[in-house]
């Protein structure tokens, strides 16, 4: 009989501990992502997560994200997929079925989000990327995946405009670009502006990822002497690239650009004195003009991260706040969590970040220009948007010629 | 002339895999373990010799000596404490443990390390001279004399000094080895600490001319491989010959085929090797 009581004395208890946990799950909104911590994109893939963390971090410390008149605190679920896309994928799915998460971030680079964002697309829970610049990830007619980096088809857009504007202008191109989806998208779409602008193309050659030696393509880049080489790939093979030009002594007659490394500050204080005169290109730079609800400012922004992680943030942590941030508008300005009705929302976006004006295209995504960049004694420059913001370092001296 | 560039970049390029390839080419032929951890034997080597240049400020080329004692006694303490469990049990409990280390030891140098790249760059790094028309990189040029250097050595060790014969006895015929004097456990450990300290070197040499990260590993054990089996596991010279033959194969690839099939050429050769000549494959099989 007593045992009977006690439990029965357990069950309201229970009842009220269930409700209790059920009120503080309700509170909270939890946004998953599968993200390189290790492997061989952990160098870029660790800006995504620091980034992430610093964007939730801030986001609740001033409140949180409103939804109807109720305050919600954001959550991360992160996992790491060792730089592995299979396996980043099966996380995805895990995130979704087992983890239940409510809304998608994405992981760093042009294959994985090509491959993650399909399961956001099957299970139809919204995936707000911004690792991935391929055409490909938006060309599939996929509603619930958006991109907050620029399409790797223009990358080279501003570049080539800049070009037309040098003197002397440059009129032999070289392009190299690796084979994966990301680079092959930024050879395709420079090759199509170069020949629209009336370049010509002396040399077009192509490498597999994770090549080490670039003697070969050196040698016959510098057979042809062009005046310009547009590179294209990942940060690891920028960096071989450069030092095997210096020591194969081949020096383009105008300028070489790449599409990463260079805003990068591990990749220029790796190659030190060697990094100099390389042109990038940056989708952002750390501005105070860049005003965010949440930080203050990019230059701020930039501050509090160096701060906190003890490495300057780039374009791609700067991509990544801009991810957790449209999350937070677009379900306050949607008043749900609803997928379908976030979704919607996020499509109808409109917002200042410290990343840029956060706007997704038709397709989902995001149209900016890329910020030409040159690296003079050891720091960023921007030279070119629409105008020359500096003078450029032009022609570029030789290897032999450089003090 | 760009075909005699092009000839010449996978020479030195094909030194510098000649070396990579020898240390794994010995562990095979005496100790028949296949190292898949091989590559991480590089890279451990790789960053010896970038904190001693860049904590200590010793040169590079001087510190090659000392990373490769570091190494060696790395590799020793290895094969006695840990590989000699395996040694004579079958192919397959080398492969796993071995994969194993490799996992390991990539991991430990995420964590000691981090992901960053580091570049062991000297104020010579990018030297260079031209001859004929041809340019030449210093460092390469460099590599590749020590390839020969290291093989002339190794070469000079297994058929001169007392400890090469006790290697290749123990190679040929394990037991009669024994009944000559020779303690394996010993023998083992000190040849796989040869093997490691190779890879050593050939890591320095590496992070001068590309870069380093806990990552680079598995690309040069697969290469490495291949270089091994077309080499042969007897001879250290052929070892760095089998290096020159990929090198140059990779380079005149990239130039009449397109860079992307440097490394169907590598496996290729590998498979064509194999289907003509499997006896020097299996000898140690």
């Amino acid at each position: 009989m007593k045992r009977f009581f006690a439990m029965l004395a357990a069950l309201p208890i229970l009842l009220a501990a269930a409700s209790v946990a059920a009120i503080a799950d309700d509170d909270v909104i939890t946004l998953g992502a599968s993200v390189q911590s290790t492997g061989s994109q952990a160098n870029t893939g660790r800006y995504y997560v620091d980034a992430y963390k610093l964007a939730v971090d801030t986001i609740n410390a001033k409140g949180g994200v409103k939804v109807g008149d109720k305050a919600y605190k954001l959550a991360l679920k992160l996992y790491d997929n060792q730089s592995d896309v299979g396996l980043s994928v099966r996380q995805y799915v895990r995130l979704i079925t087992a983890d239940k998460v409510n809304f998608l971030l994405g992981p760093f680079a042009s294959n994985y989000a090509l491959d993650d964002s399909s399961v956001a697309e099957k299970y139809q829970i919204p995936m707000v990327q911004g690792g991935g610049a391929s055409g490909q990830i938006y060309a599939r007619g996929y509603k619930y995946i958006f991109g907050t980096l620029p399409p790797a088809g223009d990358y080279y857009a501003s570049t080539i405009e800049m070009m037309g504007k040098l003197d002397p202008k440059p009129v032999r191109v070289a392009l190299v670009a690796a084979d994966d989806s990301f680079d092959v998208s930024v050879a395709k779409g420079t090759r199509a502006q170069l020949k629209s602008a009336g370049y010509e193309l002396v040399a077009d050659e192509k490498y597999a990822e994770n090549n080490a030696d670039f003697s070969s393509i050196l040698s016959i880049i510098k057979s042809k002497a062009p005046d310009v080489i547009l590179w294209s790939g990942h940060e690891t093979e920028a960096l071989n690239f450069i030092r095997q030009m210096k020591s194969l002594d081949v020096n383009p007659k105008g300028f070489y650009a790449f599409t990463v490394g260079v805003p990068t500050a591990d990749f220029r204080k790796a190659l030190g004195k060697d990094a100099n005169y390389a042109f990038g290109m940056s989708s952002w730079l750390p501005e105070p003009q860049l005003a965010d609800p949440w930080f203050g400012n990019a230059a701020d922004f930039a501050k509090l991260y160096q701060e906190k992680y003890g490495y300057e943030p780039d374009y791609h942590a700067a991509s990544a706040v801009a991810d957790v941030e449209t999350f937070a508008v677009a379900i306050a300005n949607a008043g749900s969590l609803d997928p379908q009705k976030v979704r919607d929302a996020i499509a109808a976006v409109s917002f200042d970040s410290l990343y840029a004006h956060i706007k997704y295209g038709e397709n989902g995504q995001i149209v900016l220009p890329q910020v030409v960049i040159q690296i003079q004694e050891d720091k960023v420059v921007p030279i070119y948007a629409a105008d020359f913001l500096n003078k450029p370092e032009y022609p570029v001296p030789a290897w032999g010629a450089r003090k | 002339m760009l075909l005699a560039q092009i000839i010449v970049n996978g020479l030195l390029l094909g030194g510098l895999y000649g070396l990579m390839a020898l240390g794994m080419a010995l562990v095979w032929g005496v100790l028949n373990i296949v190292n898949l951890a091989h590559g991480a034997f590089i890279m451990l080597g790789g960053y010896a010799v970038y904190f001693l240049f860049s904590e200590l400020g010793i040169d590079p080329f001087l510190a090659l000596p000392l990373a490769m004692a570091a190494m060696f006694v790395f590799g020793y303490l290895l094969q006695l404490l840990v590989l000699n469990q395996i040694v004579r049990s079958a192919m397959l409990n080398t492969l796993l443990i071995t994969f194993g280390l490799d996992v390991v030891l990539t991991y430990l140098a995420q964590l000691l390390f981090t992901a960053d790249f580091r570049t062991i760059a000297p104020s010579y790094a990018g030297a260079n001279f031209t001859f004929l028309g041809v340019t030449v990189p210093g460092i390469r040029l460099a590599a590749f004399a020590v390839a020969w250097l290291l093989a002339g050595i190794m070469w000079l060790v297994l058929s001169r000094l007392p400890l090469g014969r006790a290697i290749r006895a123990t190679a040929q015929n394990l037991t009669a080895a024994r009944l000559y004097g020779v303690n394996p456990r010993q023998l083992y450990a000190v040849t796989f600490g040869i093997g490691a300290a190779l890879a050593g070197a050939s890591g320095g040499l590496y992070g001068m001319i590309g870069h380093l990260s806990p990552y680079i590993g598995v690309p040069l054990t697969a290469q490495s491989f291949v270089i091994a089996v077309i080499g042969g596991l007897d001879n250290p010279f052929s070892v760095i010959l089998a290096g020159l033959v990929i090198g140059m194969a990779e380079s005149l690839a990239a130039l009449y085929l397109g860079p992307t099939y440097a490394n169907v050429i590598s496996f290729g050769l590998l498979v064509v090797i194999l289907v003509l000549r499997p006896a020097r494959a299996l000898r140690s099989a």
